[in-house]
């Protein structure tokens, strides 16, 4: 009898099973070059042990202004109303509207154990600094939104390459074979700026695409029909689906892609309950609604969405991505109403999220993420009539990390004394996707996609270390 | 060379920062020097690999092939350190561990503070040209000459403008160029951001003072280091060596080879005691010929009429009438479109604007499938037809007029963001003829010059200073000194009938509009001069006459002084008149909404309606000598470094005759032709060898090469090296005809054989690299669209033209608009990189940034939501059954006859025949129960019987066997 070869066992195995032998075939298919048959997003050993199973990254739209937020200039208070140094100002985009240096206008406040400062914008979020690493010391490449963009979630300023969730769950797969691996969430009251380029596959199979849910109605697209018939019609057609492409695998013998096909429209028919189930926020408590800011007309969305990432990563989606209200952080000309207005929306449902996944001892295992494209200027950014914001400022700015095998109440890097530029422990976009993936237990460096002859990774030809100092 | 910009940045460094304290020191004999004795200098000392010396910080700036080692004061643009950040050097060892990479970071952070390495050398016109060119060229350049002023060369300068010569050789602070830049008045602060110039940098005004100071020096090209010989590996790589026509082998099982395609493919065969499998049946290969030459099944008629034809030679004449139908143009030409990269929409920016144009490419190519255009003519269109016809004076445009134009769209296919003025920095447009390379080199040149785009090619023998020659080739039409944005650069060149057609089907409506923009004016101007005056009455009295004069003067005719005046008083000049965008009208006089805003909705409604005027987003010289090019370091289009001319790739150029460019009439160059006729050179190692392996990737699943895109040295090894010459060398002698290859590979026993997999043959051929039995495939996502058009009867087969709309429904499926004849072919659909059409897009349709080589297929869940729950697949199936029984009332077994024959281009079996009325019944009485429950008002037999034929069909539609080619 022929022995069935490993793929012929990827290709039949059912869904959930993780034994030993599993485990150990797994660990035979962890060649560098290592070119796959098919693409599926079945679980796949890491390239180590990883301190994270899953991500929840909260996107920023905009680039939320850092020394408003996480790091403190008391230095931008003497210069005040000094003119800026031209090779700054050189690198503004709107080179039109240079003001002078800004400080502040908000307090800064020590909070937790660690008694990191951040603005008293985030009360909430200052009650669980203990359990982030804010890195202070980000910087990027580019002065648009949407170059950056492409950079934050595919590691280069031009679109076209995959996601950062797409990269993950090719390494992977995910946990749970009835949801897409990699979900993403986005806000009704505006779509994001490059839209569904931000959560595309790019030259990685389709299958890593990161799928939109819905706030309201079916959750994923075609979910369900349009026009709903009721069971017995729908279960009739199916049955026929299946009797017919039975009937042709049978007379087709060695095509696994034709088993792939059939269990497709089984994954299809499963996933129409389980994206219901999961999308259905009814069963929570009262109590974690509450905390979640469900209750508060200018946090319910935003709660709902990240109280849902939370129930997805329980039932093992891999990587969620929550985007926000178009370009809610890109204050330019109204820095306080539009900053208060981002905060106020994102505050108590963010601590929220670190609170119940650390009560639920999911923390550990989630890589909470939260960052913009680029922080903003140090300077203002002057208007009509008087008003003042920031412009871009990606050369310095603030992301953070929690959970996930990161350290709490830690803060790594800074910035120039005016907050402009990363100078001291530095970190790039890339560095930041090989912490990320580090974590997880991909190897930055191994985790590798035959392109045009070129094995491509996401963190690309560029130079990129793992951040350590910030790791448990 | 461009790099004594380092040293001033050195002796300036410090006055940059704000002051700001460093804690940082380091020296280079005690903390980086023993670093590098102990993993560079063997290496890089005697002899110097890539001409590089680590062991003195003068040998360090200096530096190697690739420039200067490091930027002193900028670590993250140092060479150096980005070599051993990334662990890419030291060359085989462990990466550095962290304490001795921030020992070197430091000593470049500190050497930018103290200037140490600040060495007397000498600027010359070869260190200040960039600069001219960065920062003056867009106004005192090839295209205008502001004030009378050209600054491109030093006699120019010399010469100066209306205000007088802009230098004066030895004297600095008496140089009006001088003087101007460093008062902050060039390049005109006002003008910065929609002109996309930066100011010079302090270090960079640091050159021009010390050029000047020392008398302004003419140009003193360095002479490039030599480059490195190529190795004999390289040399001799096969890939890189022109095909020799091999001798057609002897094989055992001589009556399975029908031609010579068979025989090398049936001595590997044989060799592991394998054959080929059974030829496949008749109408399994009519529908495999069908769904690979024009992307459809065949109709029942044409079914019928295969059958019926008896006599030999009925599939070779089935394959000719393919050939021949235009169904086969829109087939292949989408293959074509895949390796271009063709959209209809820039891409890069939010906005995603849609390219009006681009649309004659694509016909070009469809029209150029369909006439077998052969290749080598194919490609110097694609690259030079503005050089082969000569458009400005040609007697009447027609039709090949427009289509050679058109066929230079090649290059302008990827991504540009350019036209937007916050995307279009120098780099983003060094990145958008860097796209462009990607996509000549990837889909026709089979190596990735790409990679030298920052440095030497890891693996093949190009080098960095090779890529930017390639380029430089190009510079004429695609200059980044003297850019045109994508949304300007066209030509107008059209048939006369067209534009004719157009100005009277525009006229009309042009006339509404016009009529309604001046009730608009007369809506909003009063507004403006009521709030201008308003805001003028504020200002003290002598400025209002000024002011007001600014305000009506449109912004590019204001004079020098006006232009200060409005950078000064923006805020008071911000009030928009009618010309203005409406956003800010309304927001600026709320008042007009209700009467104003409904007039604009419906002047921009009207304006969409317009049908543009014929143009051609060609690719064109833009006359007069292009901008010098340079060797970019690290692809950085601020870190100039030699100068380079336009060549072509040593390692392919051996056996060809050399590039050399004979301009074919005075206005333009001939560098693209000399280029186009180097490639299509029938002694060209590559051109042949990757065409005939994509048409032949096409045909049978995977190439003979299955890098398809990369034949250097680490692109996989051909399975069949001597079918793969044969074919290459057989392609150029049948004069580059691709429908000659396309009969050549569909009339082989190879492709003739069944797809079922026998064991021995999964055994021995698992991955069926010998071709031991056809391989089965997926519809591609095209074919798959219009296959279902096709089958049932939905499909508008109107061709050409402007691509139809695509929307965003509610539920967020991107469908493609009907037209009043049904759906067009999804090669005619809008391809908006934003808006890709949700069926093509599951079924993996690449994104193309900027193009596909070669298609991955997935199996997915959401495929499987799209075909059983997506509406239109549902509202099709329905409209075939009705159809169905229409033609065949009260005959089910018929009509189901008839739904096997149009779907799956076969009869039923008998017992499928019995399980089918089976079926019928079934979904018949659970539609009947649905109907009675809904309290459907119409006739619930005959509309249940009908639902009932519709859900079998779209089962039929779900069924692999209708997706799968056997």
């Amino acid at each position: 009898m022929k022995q069935p070869n490993r793929r012929d066992f990827f290709s039949r195995i059912g869904d959930g099973v993780h034994g030993a032998a599993l485990a150990w075939l797994l660990q035979q298919d962890l060649g560098a070059s290592e070119v796959r048959r098919t693409y599926d997003q079945k679980p796949r050993a890491p390239h180590y042990e990883p301190q994270a199973k899953s991500v929840i990254h909260l996107f920023m739209n905009g680039g939320p202004s850092q020394v408003d937020l996480f790091d403190p200039k008391p230095e931008l208070e003497k210069h005040a109303g000094a003119a800026a140094p031209r090779d700054i100002v050189n690198q503004l985009e709107f080179t039109d509207e240079v003001g002078t240096l800004m400080p502040s206008p908000y307090k800064f406040s020590k909070r937790g154990q660690s008694g990191i400062e951040i603005s008293d914008l985030l009360p909430s979020l200052g009650g669980v600094v203990d359990d982030i690493t804010f890195i202070r010391s980000m910087h990027g490449e580019h002065f648009n939104h949407e170059p950056s963009l492409y950079l934050m979630h595919s590691g280069r300023t031009l679109p076209g390459r995959p996601a950062l969730g797409a990269w993950v769950v090719y390494g992977l797969g995910t946990e749970n074979q009835n949801l897409p691996g990699y979900v993403v969430l986005d806000d009704p009251k505006g779509y994001p700026i490059n839209d569904l380029q931000n959560w595309q596959s790019g030259w990685l199979p389709q299958v890593y695409q990161g799928t939109k849910f819905r706030a309201e109605g079916p959750p994923v697209l075609n979910l369900r029909r349009q026009q709903e018939l009721p069971s017995p019609l729908v279960e009739a057609e199916r049955a026929l689906v299946r009797r017919l492409n039975r009937t042709h695998r049978d007379a087709r013998p060695h095509q696994p892609q034709l088993d792939a096909r059939i269990e497709s429209y089984e994954l299809a028919a499963r996933m129409q309950l389980a994206a219901t189930d999961v999308a259905d926020l009814s069963s929570e408590s009262e109590e974690t609604k509450e905390m979640y800011g469900m209750n508060d007309e200018r946090t319910r969305a935003y709660g709902a969405r990240l109280l849902l990432a939370r129930r997805m990563i329980e039932r093992g989606v891999r990587f969620v991505q929550v985007f926000i209200e178009y370009q809610i952080w890109d204050n330019h000309l109204n820095l306080d109403r539009e900053l208060r207005y981002a905060c106020e929306k994102t505050d108590k449902p963010v601590a929220a999220l670190i609170r119940d996944l650390k009560q639920r001892g999911l923390l550990d295992s989630t890589l909470v993420i939260w960052g913009g494209e680029f922080g903003r200027m140090p300077l203002a950014q002057v208007g009509q009539a008087g008003t003042s914001g920031r412009d871009h400022g990606p050369a310095g700015f603030t992301m953070w990390m929690a959970g996930g095998g990161v350290k709490g109440g830690h803060i790594h890097g800074a910035t120039d004394e005016i907050g402009h530029k990363a100078v001291e422990n530095r970190v790039s976009v890339h560095d930041f996707h090989a912490t990320m993936l580090h974590q997880l237990g991909l190897d930055p460096e191994k985790l590798v996609f035959n392109v045009h002859g070129l094995d491509e990774r996401l963190i690309g030809q560029y130079p990129a270390r793992v951040v350590k100092e910030i790791l448990t | 060379m461009f790099g004594h910009r380092s040293v001033l940045v050195a002796v300036l460094g410090g006055l940059l920062s704000l002051g700001l304290q460093s804690t940082l020191a380091a020296d280079f004999e005690s903390d980086v020097l023993p670093i590098l004795e102990e993993h560079c200098l063997i290496c890089h000392m005697e002899p110097a690999q890539a001409g590089l010396r680590l062991d003195t910080p003068a040998s360090i700036l200096e530096g190697g092939h690739s420039g200067p080692a490091i930027v002193p004061g900028v670590p993250d643009d140092s060479l150096l350190l980005l070599q051993v950040v990334s662990g890419q050097m030291p060359f085989g060892e462990e990466k550095l561990p962290d304490a001795k990479i921030d020992a070197i970071r430091d000593w470049i952070d500190e050497s930018g503070r103290s200037g140490q390495l600040a060495q007397a050398t000498v600027a010359t016109e070869t260190d200040v040209l960039p600069i001219f060119q960065m920062r003056c060229g867009l106004c005192h350049g090839k295209r205008r000459q502001e004030g009378g002023l050209d600054l491109r060369t030093l006699a120019s300068r010399l010469k100066g403008g209306e205000s007088g010569p802009a230098l004066v050789p030895g004297d600095p602070d008496n140089s009006l160029v001088l003087q101007r830049v460093v008062a902050g008045e060039m390049p005109p602060p006002d003008m910065l951001f929609e002109s996309r110039v930066k100011p010079p940098t302090d270090a960079e005004v640091a050159v021009l003072r010390k050029w000047i100071a020392e008398g302004a020096l003419a140009a003193a090209e360095k002479a490039l280091p030599e480059e490195a010989p190529l190795s004999n590996a390289d040399r001799t790589h096969w890939a890189f060596q022109a095909p020799v026509r091999p001798a057609v082998p002897e094989v055992s099982n001589g009556d399975r080879v029908r031609n010579p395609i068979d025989a090398f493919l049936l001595r590997e065969l044989e060799a592991k005691g394998l054959g080929f499998a059974p030829p496949a049946d008749k109408l399994t290969l009519m529908r495999r010929a069908h769904l690979d030459l024009v992307g459809m099944p065949p109709k029942p008629e044409e079914i019928d009429e295969f059958l019926a034809d008896a006599a030999p030679g009925a599939y070779e004449r089935l394959v000719d009438r393919l050939l021949d139908s235009e169904d086969y143009g829109e087939r292949w030409a989408q293959v074509w479109l895949d390796v271009a990269g063709y959209s209809d929409s820039e891409g890069v920016i939010d906005e995603d604007r849609e390219r009006l144009h681009a649309w004659r490419y694509r016909d070009y190519v469809i029209r150029a499938f369909n006439a077998d255009r052969p290749y080598d003519r194919f490609l110097v269109e694609q690259l030079a037809g503005d050089e082969v016809v000569d458009y400005e004076n040609v007697e009447s445009v027609t039709q090949d007029v427009v289509d050679t134009l058109a066929a230079t769209g090649f290059l302008r296919l990827t991504p540009d963001g350019t036209y937007s003025t916050a995307n279009a920095s120098l780099q983003e447009k060094f990145n958008v003829v860097a796209d462009a390379m990607q996509v000549l080199s990837s889909a026709v040149m089979g190596v990735t010059v790409g990679c030298a785009r920052c440095h030497d090619h890891k693996y093949d023998p190009l080098s960095q200073r090779e890529y930017y020659s390639l380029s430089s080739i190009f510079q004429s039409a695609l200059d980044p000194y003297d850019w045109v944005p994508p949304t300007e650069r066209f030509l107008e060149v059209g048939l006369d009938s067209e534009r004719k057609a157009a100005e009277s089907a525009n006229k009309p409506l042009e006339e509404q509009i016009e009529r309604l923009q001046a009730e608009f004016r007369e809506l909003v101007n009063p507004h403006f001069e009521r709030e201008l005056e308003r805001r003028l009455a504020e200002m003290p009295e002598d400025l209002r006459e000024p002011l007001r004069a600014v305000a009506r003067t449109p912004r590019m005719e204001r004079s020098p002084e006006q232009r200060r005046l409005a950078h000064e008083h923006k805020e008071l000049l911000q009030v928009p008149n009618a010309d203005g965008e409406w956003h800010q009208i309304a927001e600026a006089f709320p008042e007009l909404k209700d009467t104003a805003g409904p007039l604009n909705t419906r002047i921009k409604a009207l304006k969409k309606d317009l049908i543009p005027l014929p143009k051609i987003r060609a690719v064109y010289d833009m006359g007069g000598d292009p901008s010098p090019t340079y060797l970019l370091q690290r692809g950085d289009a601020q870190s100039i470094g030699h100068r380079v001319r336009p060549g072509t790739p040593r390692i392919l150029s051996a056996s060809l005759t050399a590039y050399e460019a004979a301009p074919p009439r005075n206005s333009t160059s001939g560098n693209r032709l000399a280029f186009a006729k180097w490639l299509t050179d029938p002694q060209h190692p590559l051109t042949a060898r990757v065409m005939a392996n994509r048409l032949w990737l096409n045909h049978f699943g995977q190439g003979l090469v299955s890098t398809p895109s990369d034949f250097g040295l680490t692109g996989a090894a051909p399975t069949h090296p001597e079918l793969l010459d044969w074919l290459a060398t057989e392609f150029v002698a049948r004069g580059w005809s691709i429908k000659e290859m396309h009969r050549l590979m569909m009339t082989s026993a190879a492709y003739r054989q069944s797809s079922r997999v026998e064991s021995a043959a999964a055994q021995a051929d698992p991955d069926n690299v010998l071709l031991s039995r056809m391989p089965m495939r997926r519809m591609d996502a095209e074919v798959l669209h219009d296959s279902i058009l096709r089958v049932t009867g939905r499909l508008d087969e109107t061709r050409f033209g402007r691509p139809a709309r695509v929307t965003k429904q509610e539920n967020g499926e991107i469908v493609a608009d009907g037209t009043e004849k049904g759906w067009r072919r999804a090669i005619y659909l809008l391809k908006k990189r934003r808006l890709p059409v949700t069926l093509l897009e599951v079924f993996d349709a690449p994104k193309l940034a900027p193009n596909c080589t070669e298609r991955r297929e997935s199996t997915v869940a959401p495929q499987a939501l799209q075909m059983m729950n997506g509406e239109t697949q549902i509202e099709h199936s329905r409209y075939l059954a009705g159809r169905l029984i229409d033609e065949r009332p009260d005959q089910a077994r018929d009509q189901v006859a008839a739904l096997y024959r149009t779907v799956l281009s076969r009869p039923p079996s008998a017992g499928e025949a019995e399980a089918a009325e089976a079926d019928l019944a079934t979904l018949k009485e659970s539609w009947l129960a649905h109907l009675e429950d809904a309290r459907h008002p119409g006739p619930r037999q005959s509309t249940a019987a009908w639902m009932a034929l519709g859900s079998f069909a779209h089962a039929m539609l779900n069924s692999a066997e209708f997706l799968y080619i056997d």
